[in-house]
């Protein structure tokens, strides 16, 4: 027993005691609440900032666990039916120091990998970095500062050194949501560029759309998914674009069809003897047909084999007789896109001091004409309208960033408002220092580079993905796992380790019971992938050493509950 | 052609009239079907699973209101297959969202309406075009009721144009396909269901049977289990459960003063009879779809019923006192009938798992800990009524009551804590992460943090087996926000997979109704303190 009567003692129970519990546990469930009311309302980062990972709430739960340490120094001298009141105690300030170790040495990322891409060893952690290039040609230097945390404003502003040097960077203003202004800027050694302004008040939507030939990323926008915005150096030929589909036919079963396209909606049946094909509506002898091409329509139509007892044998189709007990045939179908391919573009090519332009439905121009710098043409998507705010016959694209207002789409950039202190009483002009990319600020004479967004960093190691696999439930587009493949080699000693990463199953580098359980380890879970690009796996990407203390604090809580709850030692 | 068809159709009534007497007047019976498998969103089901799916979705009913008639799902898809243009104009698709009515004119009043209106509503073509490009997660409500629209529309126009009704095996891979309109088969089975005559209707849904049966065999589903999942999806195991949890719990409480010993004993044998009968639905559910049956609202609801009667039962064993039964009943039978109403909230089908949940494993030791942990609060708020209600009737809260609350509330803090930690760590495998506050980790938690300040509250003497009945009723309520609030009223967070719309006025009267109890529970309880003062 801890006497109550020395000061320390005094201050043991007092950190100890039933009612701080109380306290510390109502305070932190209704801050968890208001955080998920947070999150619902405005996004994670904002419960994060303010509740999760503000210093308060850290600090909070360090006096959870005093509580739970001193609580247990009271029951001192221990009993045996104190046993599972300390494990279940001390298992929770394990699982919060395992916390604590993870968040420190630790690290949480993401790493994209293609199959088409050389080996990397570079991840994207989550944490939010600046880099700074000072001056010289010395390279950039990454300093840990995320802007949606900090929030600098006029009020408080937040300065960063900038390295070998004495000048500063001062942000002074924080944006979860920027976007850029692009113009054109008269430059004689550029390309034609135009700028478009599209206007819909059904989606209640203006875009000014920057279009420079050259690039291919300033030259094709893409606008919602529902069309497409050429600018190119001529109108293409109008050439046709062949699109594929198998069709197996069976006299006895639905036939089964493979299309690239909608499909080509030419049907085909087969005679029961098997020697006879109606396609279309014209019928024609079998043997007629072999090495063959026949048109309809604008389709042409091959057949490519035929068996007259069809069965699957070893995965591959085959005929178990010559008689025709189950007849079928495969038939390749070449169809023109044009007609059926189900998209929107508008496509358009300098002409004299304006554009010349066609609009383009499903492969079939609808609408051509030339407009001038200030003239407007309807689509045809929507309402949506196109207004030909600009034309240069030599530019390049410049931009100004600038906030993103209330009634504009989010784009999902955000960045710091700052400018640079050289210490000498000068300052320069402040800017958008936006993330993913590198803006420079100027003072006077003097220029850095800033860049901001997430820390990439090496590993000692590279990843190479062999292989992405998405199963698909039975008949759906739906998946139903995703295995990746990937290729682990130590930089170092060259040691490779093919490994396996699917849902529910991370792969591991360097993987083995110690480094699995100690936490020493590399864990890739699978995150995210893209439907448009089967070669490509996102992989979350897990390195925690405080595992085992969490794995530790874990197990032991379950058992103090259990033992607390339902073990009475025998009274001696 | 016609007139063969008419003098077949003569024959053949007189034929059936010949024998029957009476079966040229009998009604088609379009149950004939049932049993055919179809694949359809990922698996191979039964024709009248299929059916009752596709009536949900269309009409929000299984059971749709055609005219003056209702009539049930197989009869419905059964008669859209085989003459699609009849139903082209027939007011079947539910719009019940009244701001997209006003917005895109249609009449207020009407809830059903036909898909040729629908197409024909230019306001509500250019919505579809508009509302595409704002999906996900952040879309206001509008804009994702103009989307499950446009979805229900979609569904039709795959009915109306067969191309849903995948039935044919085919013998190239596991892509089944719908019957092109010009197949014997469907020919000889429309021929038959356009006589009219129930006879030849049936010969030809039997034949039809056999034929599509007899389509690469290999790739047909057992049929044991096509016709479990037609026996299960006939009998409603789930119903009989409550029927019969609510005959023992009405037993009890009408014997409990005068009969205790015989109606105790009905009671029990009420209780294990309806639990049997949950056992077997949850067979039935695991056998069809190889998983354990927690894998949405619908089966959590009738998971976490099934929790409470078995806690009760075994309290019941240890200490024999009827009031864990008395607690039990009503609570189980109240969730089992919510399950049982709610089809377009807590929605029934047999769905393929999103991949994350594909673990056997994971799926049940985490979810089924956690629900089970649920269930034993579900069980604590049972036991705090009976509570409750005792002090608004002016008397005192036993000792032995307060005692069976805190064993009860024991069990769902243990389950939680165990279920919420292992969730942790399936997270740590699937995810990457082992605890990143996402909120359904964090309602796990504030739910167990609210109970943990219960059972201390207890120990610390701040309060009793009254405060102990006040706080397993507030405990509930944080309970239903992690289970329920997380996933229909937050919506966000990477639980997406339970995430679901409906109920929310249910939900809300629930915690009104417990917050008046609560309420009324206390004032009572403060004027018999201060009348004894």
């Amino acid at each position: 027993m801890i006497s109550k009567t020395t000061p320390t003692g005094r201050l043991i129970h007092f950190l100890g005691s039933l009612n701080f519990a109380l306290l510390l546990l109502g305070t932190i469930a209704i801050a968890c609440a208001v955080a998920t009311l947070f999150e619902s309302r405005f996004d994670s980062k904002v419960a994060q900032v303010y509740i999760y990972k503000a210093p308060w709430f850290i600090f909070w739960l360090s006096f959870l666990c005093v509580n739970l340490f001193c609580v247990t120094l009271t029951r001192w001298p221990w009993q045996k039916k104190h046993i599972g009141f300390v494990i279940t105690h001390y298992g929770i300030i394990t699982l919060l120091a395992g916390a604590v170790i993870g968040s420190f040495f630790g690290f949480e990322g993401n790493v994209t990998l293609h199959t088409e891409k050389p080996p990397s060893n570079r991840l994207t952690t989550s944490r939010s970095v600046v880099q700074i290039q000072g001056p010289g040609n010395r390279p950039p230097v990454s300093i840990p500062f995320d802007a949606a945390a900090v929030r600098p404003s006029e009020k408080r502003p937040h300065s960063l050194r900038v390295p070998g040097t004495n000048w500063k960077i001062v942000a002074s203003d924080y944006a979860p949501e920027l976007m850029r202004d692009s113009y054109l800027e008269t430059d004689l050694a550029g390309q034609p560029g135009v700028i478009l302004k599209m206007t819909s008040s059904l989606a209640a939507q203006t875009l000014e759309i920057p279009l420079l030939l050259g690039e291919p990323a300033t030259t094709e926008t893409d606008l919602f998914g529902l069309a497409k915005i050429r600018w190119l150096p001529k109108l293409p030929e109008n050439s046709t674009q062949w699109k594929q589909e198998t069709q197996m036919v069976f006299t006895k079963f639905a036939p089964v069809i493979q299309s690239e396209g909608s499909g080509s909606g030419i049907p085909v049946l087969l005679s029961a003897d098997g020697q006879a094909l109606t396609v279309g509506s014209e019928m024609h002898a079998r043997a007629d047909l072999e090495g063959k091409e026949i048109k309809v329509g604008a389709a042409k139509i091959q057949l490519m084999a035929y068996w007259p007892d069809f069965a699957m044998q070893n995965g591959r189709p085959s005929t178990k007789s010559q008689e025709p007990n189950n007849p079928a045939a495969l038939l390749r179908v070449k169809y023109p896109a044009a007609s059926l391919q189900r998209e929107l573009a508008l496509e358009m090519t300098p002409s004299d001091s304006g554009v010349a332009y066609r609009l383009v439905r499903d492969g079939v121009v609808y609408t051509e004409g030339k407009a001038l710098p200030g003239e407007e043409f309807g689509t045809g998507w929507m309402d949506w309208s196109v207004r030909v705010e600009e034309f240069q016959p030599a530019a390049r694209i410049a931009g100004v960033t600038r906030k993103v207002g209330e009634n504009e789409p989010a784009t999902g950039i955000q960045g710091f408002w700052a400018y640079l202190d050289t210490g000498d009483g000068k300052t320069g002009e402040p800017r958008w220092i936006e993330s993913g990319r590198f803006t420079t600020l100027a003072a006077g004479e003097q220029e850095v580079r800033v860049g901001y967004g997430l820390e990439v960093i090496q590993v000692p190691f590279t990843m190479k993905l062999l292989s992405f696999e998405v199963p698909r439930y039975e008949g759906t587009d739906t998946p139903a796992n995703y295995i990746s493949r990937i290729e682990f080699r130590d930089s170092q000693t060259g040691k490779i380790k093919v490994a396996e990463a699917k849902m529910n199953h991370p792969a591991s580098w360097p993987g083995g019971v110690w480094a699995v359980t100690t936490g020493f380890n590399y864990k890739f879970s699978q995150a995210e992938w893209n439907p448009r690009d089967l070669g490509e796996t996102i992989l979350q990407v897990l390195y925690d050493p405080g595992w085992f203390l969490k794995w530790v604090g874990s197990l032991a809580i379950c058992i103090g509950i259990g033992l607390m709850f339902y073990w009475k030692p025998k009274k001696a | 052609m016609r007139n063969i068809y008419r003098n077949d159709w003569i024959l053949g009534g007189l034929f059936a009239l010949f024998i029957s007497g009476a079966s040229l007047f009998a009604a088609v019976d379009y149950s004939a079907l049932d049993a055919i498998p179809v694949q359809h969103e990922g698996r191979k089901k039964p024709f009248l699973v299929f059916a009752q799916e596709n009536a949900l979705m269309l009409s929000g009913k299984t059971v749709v209101p055609v005219g003056d008639r209702k009539i049930p799902a197989d009869e419905l898809l059964v008669r859209i297959w085989l003459e699609p243009q009849k139903w082209l104009d027939r007011p079947l698709l539910l719009v019940d969202y009244l701001p997209l009515k006003e917005a895109v004119g249609l009449d207020p009043a009407q809830k059903y309406f036909s898909y040729t209106k629908l197409m024909a509503n230019s306001a509500l073509q250019m919505r579809f075009a508009s509302s595409g490009m704002r999906s996900g997660q952040s879309a206001d409500s509008l804009t994702k009721k103009t989307n499950e629209l446009r979805n229900r529309l979609v569904t039709f126009e795959g009915l109306a144009n067969g191309s849903l009704y995948r039935v044919a095996a085919t013998p190239t891979g596991t892509q089944w396909t719908a019957l092109p309109s010009h197949q014997p088969e469907y020919v000889a089975l429309k021929n038959a269901f356009g006589s009219g005559n129930a006879v030849r209707f049936l010969e030809a849904a039997q034949t039809f049977q056999r034929l599509l049966g007899s389509l690469s065999p290999e790739d047909q589903p057992a049929s044991w289990k096509i016709g479990l999942e037609v026996f299960y999806q006939k009998w409603h195991p789930f119903r009989w459960a409550w029927i019969l949890y609510a005959i023992g719990g009405i037993v009890l409480a009408a014997t409990w003063k005068s009969a205790p010993a015989l109606g105790y004993r009905i009671a029990w044998s009420m209780m294990l009879a309806g639990l049997s009968f949950q056992v077997l639905g949850f067979i039935c559910r695991i056998l069809i779809a190889g998983r354990p049956p927690v894998t949405n609202m619908y089966e959590s609801v009738i998971w976490v019923a099934f929790g409470a009667v078995t806690f009760s039962l075994i309290f019941e064993a240890i200490y024999r006192s009827r009031i864990f039964l008395l607690a039990a009943a009503p609570v189980a039978v109240l969730s089992l009938i919510l399950a049982d109403s709610q089809p377009a909230a807590l929605n029934p089908a047999l769905s393929p798992l999103v991949a994350v949940l594909q673990s056997n494993f994971w799926l049940t030791t985490h979810v089924l800990t956690i629900t089970l942990g649920y269930a034993a609060f579900l069980l604590a708020l049972g036991v705090a009524h009976i509570g409750l209600i005792q002090v608004i009737l002016g008397r005192k809260l036993s000792a032995e009551l307060t005692h069976y609350l805190y064993r009860t509330l024991q069990v769902g803090v243990l389950l939680l804590a165990v279920g919420t930690i292992l969730g942790a760590v399936w997270a740590n495998y699937s995810w990457g992460r082992f605890w990143d506050w996402d909120p359904k980790e964090t309602w796990a938690l504030i739910a167990l943090l609210v109970y943990l300040f219960i059972l201390h509250g207890r120990i610390a003497g701040k309060w009793a087996g009254f405060g102990l009945a006040v706080g397993a009723v507030v405990g509930f309520l944080s309970i239903v926000m992690a289970w329920y609030g997380v996933n229909f009223v937050l919506g966000v967070g990477l639980h997406s997979y339970g995430f679901g719309s409906g109920g929310f006025g249910i939900a809300l009267a629930f915690v009104g109704v417990e917050l008046a109890l609560v309420a009324v529970a206390v004032a009572r309880r403060y004027q018999l303190c201060s009348s004894s003062v």
